[in-house]
Order: C-alpha cells, then sequence, then structure tokens
C-alpha cells in the first residue's frame, strides 16, 4: 500500500493581477523523498514554496501538507515544517545564538531543549566561534547556514528551502548537504528549489519541473530520464556541438539532468539567432 | 573586433531622469502607493506655504533692515537660511530623500556625470527648496529697498547657494562613508543625539543663568560677532553689506572668499565622491576572531503568565532596541524636556499664580503623554526594524495574535518604566505630585496607551515600512502612517485635556480619574477586539508585509 503523500496540492492556482503565476499545479511529494523543484526563471518555483510555506495566499486549489489543510489549519502545519525562505527570514541585530533561542522557542520547544539544540547547531554549522557577532554581521554564507539551522531547531518532518546553495561556498555547502542527507536517512522530507542542476542531481530522488506556471514534469530521476528519452532519438547531436547542451543525447550516455531540463522546457534556441555584434 | 565605446553623457543623463521619473510613476500601481502620494502631497503643501511663506518673510525683513539702515543685519538671514539648509536633512529624516547615487556605477559613467547626478539628487531636496526660496525672499527684499543692487546680489547669492548645496551633499557624502560600517555608524548616531539635546539646552540654560551672566554672554556674543564675518553666510551678507556702502572692493574680496570656501567643500566632496566612483570597498565582514568558544548554555528569558513565544517575542524586542541607539536615545526625551522645562520658561514663571504655579501637578501628566508620543516610532511600525524576519514570523507556528502582543507588552513594559522615572523627575524637579493627579495621568495612560496600540496595529501592518533602527538618514516613514498618528494623538490629547479640564472646573482630580477610567475600559475592550482580528489581518495583508518589509 503506497503512504499518503507528505506534499500535495489540487489545482494550486496563483494570479497576480492579469499574470497566471501558478497554473493549477498538481503535486505529490512521498514521506522521506528528497524532492526538487526546478524551473527557469519566472516560472513560478518562488511563487509554489510561498503558497507550500503559508507566505502566500494561493488565489484557488488546495494545499496538504502531512494530510493537514493548510488553509484550515495553518499553525498546525507551521508546527511540523522547517521554511527556508528567499529573503533568510533572518533578525540582523540579534547574535547567532540569541537567533536560534528565538526560534526554538517560535516552534513551541523548551528554553532547556533549545538552548542545547542551539549550540549544537551552532558548533555543527561551524558559527560558535563567533557567539556575539550580530547576525547584520555575518556573511552571506554563515546567513545561510544560520537560516538553515533556525529551520530544523524544531525538528521538522518536512523541510522548505528555496535556492539553499545560493552564494554559498563549497565548504559551507558541503555542511548543509551533510545535514540534508542526515535527515532525509532518519525519515524527513526535503522539498528544494535551486538553479544548481548538479547539486540536484546528486541530492534529488524525486523531481519537479514547472515551466510558465504549469507543471510539465514529476517523477524520479529515472521516470524523467525515460520520459525524455523515448522522444529523443540516441546520437543527435545539438546544434552547439558539444553534445551537452539543448537537450539532446550523446549516443550510449545517459541523459544528465540538465539535458533533461532544457529538453522539458525547451531551452533550445534556434542557431540563427545571434548577437552579431557580441565580441 | 569590437568597436571602441563612446559615452553620451547628455543621453546618460537624461536616461537617469527618466530612470527617476518611472521608478516614481510605477510605484503608483498599487492603492497604498497612491494613498502615499495623497499625504506627499498635503505634506508638500505644507512644505509650500513655509517656503513662500519663509520668503515672504525673509523679504519683509530684508526690506525692513536695509530701511533701517542695518545692512550688516542682513547676516543674521543668512545664518537661519544656513542653519535650515543644513540642519532640516539631518533632523526631519522622515521628509528627506537621498537615493544612493552610486548604484548607477555599474554603468559607464563618467565622474562629471557622477558629480553632477549626485548634485541633482541634492538639488530636488525639500531643505533646497525651501533654502532657495527663502534666499529669494532676501534678493527680494534688496530689490525692494536699492534695486541697483539686484544684480550684485543675485550673484552673491547664487553662490552661497551653490556652497550650501556642496555643503550639504558633502556632509552627506562623508556622514554616509561613516554609516556603512555599523560601530561607527552608532557611535556617530549617539553623538548626533548628544549634540541635538546640547542644542535643545542652549535656550533653556542661557535663560536661567543669563540674567547672573549677562555681561559675560555680551561679552562672549561681540568676541565671537567678528568671527562670524569670515565664514561663509557672514561673508555673503559682507559682500551685500559693503557694497550698499559702495564698498566695491571690499564687497568683491568678501564674494571671493565666499567662492574659495564653495571650492574647499566642493573638493572635499569631490574626494569622497571620487573615492565612490572609483570603487570603494566598506564591507564590514570583520575577520574571524579567535575567541574561546563559550560553552554555557544561554536560556531564553521566562515572561510569568505568558506563552514562551510571547516571553521570546518580548526578549528580542528588548535586544534590539538595546542596541539601536538612536531609537534608544529617542525614549530618554522626556526626562530630558523635563530638565529643559524646568530651567526654561516654566521655571520663570513658577511662583506667578499662573496655571503653571502647580508644576508638579501638570508636568507629571505632561512629561507621561510626552512619554507616550515617544513611543509612536515603535508603537505605529511594529514591524519596520523586523525587515525580512517578518517572514520568520509568517512561517511560524504561532499566531499574529502572540507575536503582536509580544511586542506591545514590549511597548507597555518601556511605557510603564518610563512613567515611573518621568515621575522621579518630576517630584526631583518640581516636587512630588498629589496622589490624586498621579492616579488620573495613570488613568489617562491606560486610557490613551490602547488606543495607541490599537490603531498603531492596525497601521504597522496596513501600511509598514522597512526601517533600520541603527541608522540615522534612513528613516523615511510612511507619510499615511504620520498623518494618521498624528491626527489621533491630537485627538486623545484633546480627550485627556478636556476631561482634567473638567475635574479642575469641578474641583475634584478624582472626577478625571472615574471618566478616564471608563474610557480606558472601552479602549481595552477595543484594543482586545483588534488583537483578536490581528490573525486574520495579517493573514489578509501578509503580501504587503512581505513586499514591503523585504525589498532590498
Amino acid at each position: 500500500m503506497e503512504a499518503a503523500p507528505t506534499i500535495s496540492t489540487q489545482g494550486l492556482t496563483r494570479r497576480f493581477g492579469e499574470l497566471l503565476a501558478v497554473d493549477g499545479i498538481d503535486l505529490q511529494v512521498s514521506p522521506g523523498q528528497f524532492f526538487g523543484f526546478l524551473g527557469p526563471n519566472g516560472a513560478g518555483k518562488s511563487t509554489t514554496i510561498k503558497m507550500l510555506t503559508g507566505l502566500l495566499a494561493p488565489s484557488s486549489g488546495r494545499i496538504e501538507i502531512l494530510g493537514i489543510d493548510l488553509t484550515a489549519h495553518p499553525v498546525e502545519v507551521k508546527r511540523q515544517i522547517g521554511v527556508v525562505p528567499e529573503g533568510m527570514a533572518l533578525f540582523g541585530r540579534l547574535t547567532g545564538p540569541e537567533f536560534l533561542n528565538f526560534a526554538g522557542r517560535m516552534y513551541g520547544l523548551d528554553r532547556e531543549t533549545t538552548a542545547k539544540r542551539a549550540a549544537e547547531l551552532l558548533d555543527f554549522m561551524q558559527l560558535a566561534d563567533q557567539p556575539k557577532k550580530l547576525v547584520t554581521d555575518y556573511s552571506h554564507g554563515m546567513q545561510k547556514k544560520l537560516a538553515m539551522a533556525a529551520a530544523v531547531i524544531h525538528g521538522p518532518k518536512v523541510l522548505f528551502l528555496d535556492e539553499p546553495f545560493e552564494g554559498v561556498d563549497a565548504i559551507a555547502a558541503g555542511t548543509l548537504k551533510t545535514m540534508l542527507q542526515g535527515m532525509i536517512a532518519r525519515g524527513a522530507t526535503i522539498f528544494l528549489t535551486s538553479h544548481v542542476l548538479e547539486i540536484v542531481e546528486r541530492l534529488c530522488s524525486h523531481v519537479a519541473i514547472i515551466h510558465k506556471g504549469r507543471l510539465v514534469a514529476q517523477g524520479s530521476l529515472e521516470e524523467l530520464r525515460a520520459g525524455v528519452e523515448a522522444q529523443t532519438p540516441a546520437g543527435l547531436v545539438d546544434n552547439s556541438g558539444d553534445g551537452s547542451v539543448n537537450g539532446a543525447r550523446p549516443s550510449g550516455e545517459k541523459m544528465t539532468l540538465e539535458q533533461i531540463f532544457l529538453r522539458t522546457v525547451g531551452g533550445s534556441r534556434p542557431a540563427e539567432q545571434e548577437l552579431s555584434w557580441l565580441g | 573586433m569590437i568597436e571602441p565605446m563612446t559615452t553620451n553623457k547628455s543621453g546618460q543623463l537624461r536616461a537617469i531622469a527618466w530612470l527617476r521619473w518611472r521608478l516614481f510613476v510605477n510605484g503608483l500601481r498599487s492603492k497604498r502607493a497612491r494613498l502615499e502620494l495623497l499625504s506627499q502631497v498635503i505634506v508638500s503643501i505644507a512644505f509650500a506655504i513655509g517656503g513662500f511663506g519663509g520668503a515672504a518673510v525673509m523679504a519683509g525683513m530684508t526690506f525692513f533692515i536695509l530701511e533701517r539702515g542695518k545692512p550688516e543685519l542682513i547676516a543674521i538671514l543668512l545664518w537661519i537660511v544656513f542653519f535650515f539648509w543644513q540642519l532640516f536633512p539631518i533632523m526631519a529624516t522622515a521628509f528627506t530623500n537621498n537615493p544612493d547615487s552610486s548604484e548607477l556605477l555599474r554603468f559607464p559613467l563618467s565622474y562629471r556625470s557622477y558629480f553632477l547626478v549626485r548634485m541633482a539628487y541634492g538639488a530636488f531636496d525639500p531643505a533646497t527648496f525651501l533654502g532657495s526660496l527663502w534666499s529669494f525672499g532676501i534678493l527680494l527684499g534688496v530689490g525692494f529697498a536699492k534695486a541697483t543692487l539686484l544684480p550684485w546680489t543675485l550673484l552673491v547669492l547664487l553662490t552661497f547657494a551653490a556652497f550650501n548645496l556642496l555643503f550639504m551633499q558633502m556632509i552627506f557624502a562623508w556622514v554616509e562613508r561613516w554609516l556603512a560600517q555599523r560601530r561607527t555608524r552608532e557611535v556617530l548616531g549617539i553623538l548626533f543625539v548628544l549634540v541635538m539635546l546640547s542644542l535643545q539646552m542652549i535656550g533653556p540654560l542661557t535663560g536661567y543663568f543669563g540674567r547672573r551672566a549677562r555681561p559675560g554672554v555680551i561679552k562672549f556674543v561681540e568676541a565671537i560677532y567678528p568671527a562670524q564675518g569670515i565664514l561663509p553666510p557672514g561673508l555673503a551678507a559682507d559682500a551685500v553689506t559693503q557694497a550698499i556702502s559702495s564698498q566695491f572692493m571690499t564687497s568683491v574680496s568678501s564674494l571671493a572668499l565666499l567662492c574659495a570656501f564653495a571650492l574647499i567643500i566642493g573638493y572635499s566632496l569631490h574626494v569622497r565622491l571620487l573615492a565612490q566612483y572609483r570603487g570603494e570597498n566598506l564591507s564590514e565582514v570583520a575577520a574571524a576572531s579567535a575567541l574561546p568558544r563559550d560553552r554555557s548554555l544561554r536560556l531564553g528569558w521566562n515572561l510569568p503568565g505568558f506563552s514562551s513565544p510571547v516571553a521570546a517575542v518580548f526578549e528580542k524586542e528588548i535586544r534590539y532596541l538595546l542596541r539601536s541607539g538612536p531609537m534608544l536615545l529617542t525614549l530618554i526625551m522626556p526626562i530630558f524636556v523635563l530638565v529643559i522645562f524646568r530651567f526654561g520658561p516654566m521655571h520663570s514663571v513658577r511662583h506667578s499664580g499662573s496655571f503653571l504655579a502647580r508644576t508638579p501637578d501638570t508636568a507629571f501628566p505632561a512629561a507621561a503623554g510626552y512619554t507616550l508620543l515617544m513611543l509612536t516610532n515603535l508603537v505605529y511600525n511594529n514591524f519596520g526594524g523586523d525587515a525580512g524576519g517578518i517572514q520568520f514570523f509568517l512561517a511560524s507556528p504561532v499566531s499574529f495574535r502572540e507575536i503582536v502582543l509580544g511586542k506591545n507588552l514590549t511597548h507597555a513594559a518601556i511605557l510603564a518604566v518610563e512613567t515611573i522615572v518621568a515621575w522621579m523627575g518630576v517630584s526631583y524637579l518640581y516636587g512630588r505630585p498629589t496622589f490624586d493627579v498621579t492616579i488620573a495621568t495613570l488613568a489617562g495612560l491606560l486610557f490613551a496607551a490602547p488606543v495607541n496600540f490599537s490603531v498603531g496595529n492596525l497601521l504597522s501592518i496596513y501600511s509598514p515600512k522597512k526601517l533600520d533602527y541603527s541608522t540615522f538618514g534612513r528613516q523615511r516613514a510612511s507619510q499615511v502612517t504620520v498623518l494618521i498618528s498624528l491626527g489621533l494623538q491630537i485627538v486623545v490629547v484633546g480627550i485627556g485635556a478636556t476631561v482634567f479640564w473638567v475635574a479642575r472646573h469641578y474641583g475634584n482630580s478624582w472626577i478625571a480619574t472615574v471618566i478616564l477610567l471608563l474610557l480606558a475600559g472601552i479602549s481595552l475592550s477595543g484594543y482586545a477586539v483588534v488583537l483578536g482580528r490581528m490573525d486574520h489581518i495579517a493573514e489578509e495583508w501578509r503580501e504587503t508585509l512581505v513586499a514591503e518589509l523585504c525589498r532590498a
């Protein structure tokens, strides 16, 4: 018997005036999945993640997280999820330890547990060396790690991450990946958006692609690959000649996520369209 | 081969002017922005009245001074213009618009164009508008009194205006440099408040010690008077005055000195802007310190009777406040005002048997009211300092009612502490207020505070504005909030004053207490209703909150 989805949307739609940013998305994310949510710029990724985390109201449609209706019971849902939104949602004039203490208590932990977990997280994230430093004085990578620590301090069952690796150096990215993989191993579900397709390919077991507000592909990487490969004749070389872009598949090799992505969203460009004045 | 790119300077300047215009027009797309524009129109009308009214006064005074044969007094008018032009942008930051021109540096803008853009931004400041109009008033006054001097005075005043514009931009450019780093920013903020407070003390202290030290003061003024003559406003005045006396050589030399000042200031501005233009790095990411790790666990605050999230919000708010030098220092203003009144005009009428003769009983309600007024910066823009942190509030499993309650508890705690300090200050400076007046004042606060908190909570959501509590000059408040809060204060103070007047009329302060407690019951009920609806309102307005507070 298949387990009930952790994240489920039906006909999720969001309009901004005339613009249809998200158009009737039906999304299913099962428990324990590391789910990558991809799409070109302006496709509706951030709008979707904001709706899934209660930061933005849908124009229509239904969202269920862990089987609970988000619109009807927002507080119950928020208690079980962690979020690192686009702007990281930090309080700049607190120190790192103060912010984590604050976050833990806002998520309903008692003072002792909060303090203990805050100390552990600061250690793990290598942020414990400068306890008096204000968050506003942190580097971008440090802020990302702190935002991540605040999102997991209550041990959420579902974690939503909007571009968690953007502007993060390799060392910090390694720390974050280790933590996320540990969470997956313990049964949590992670939903992330990212433009770094290599990272998504390495981390995520399942992927959905959104394009112009519509969900154009959803499934495991293998399912997506099989679907795209079935439509792409093997050995076809793309017009750039390197065999790695525009969604074409070099003969005998597995398609990369980047190729699947480009093929799915139609990222190829007509050969005659060139900017001849560029050097 | 790529052809070398030539830059069209006038085209660039036109593009920047177009950019400012489009930013303005595109900013009017939402209803809220249009409401903001309406408020700005009202404020602009007030500025226009101040500008044209001030120009008329300046013209009249100049004419009067010249008719009386005392042209040297023009210096006083020019000093007024100078101080206003330079101090208004710093003191009235809510009305000052100082866009960050360094964002244009990514484009191939020549240094000359960059300098010109910076000056153009300054030219659209309200202080420049008013200062120019007042200078024009002086010009008119001279024209009416001595028409032949009009061209010369025009030249002098244009030079004076150019000096003021350069000086204002130079101050902003250097202050920006110091504000770029948090530590210097906070030190500068505290210094600024201390200077402002010291300036406010000059009048009262002069009045208090004036009678005893009058000969000394006169001697001092006589000693420094020649010094003002070699400073820009004095030089501009001298250039006009000497021309009236037909001392043309002296007049020309004064103008030359004024030009020299403008050049020196211009050079100082050039040094700063050139550093910006060359891409100076003011990053304040400190090197990692080698402090030993503090392994002790630090527990959050506990607030008996309130939930853990409310206590956490309370703790966060207090910590924010304690790290916000400018905001913290504004909270000591009520005590300062008590001191000012103690040594100022109130002192002189203390024994006159007038209304103010009962100072302790008047000073305490006044100080308590002023305390509440000082809190409006915080109360009417609850989330302004949180900036991107608003997303944390919206994503957390805590009802907005609790978050707002935590913030209001902070405000109430500050009000309580300040009221106690005010009571002690009044007792020390004026004598202890009577028991019935003390109770009536507390009842008044019990009425006024919930009214302010209720309206403040609503405006904080309907009309939020991102603020940097630590920085002077970048705290432009929402004009809608400014106007509504001003109106509410007039109504609340009006009700309070009427109640106290009725009580005085019947010679019984307990009447005021009873009426104010009844009003407090109503306002507390209203507060409870508003607080109860906070979740619903925040949900409806969450996009406005995020859009306004999370913008870069």
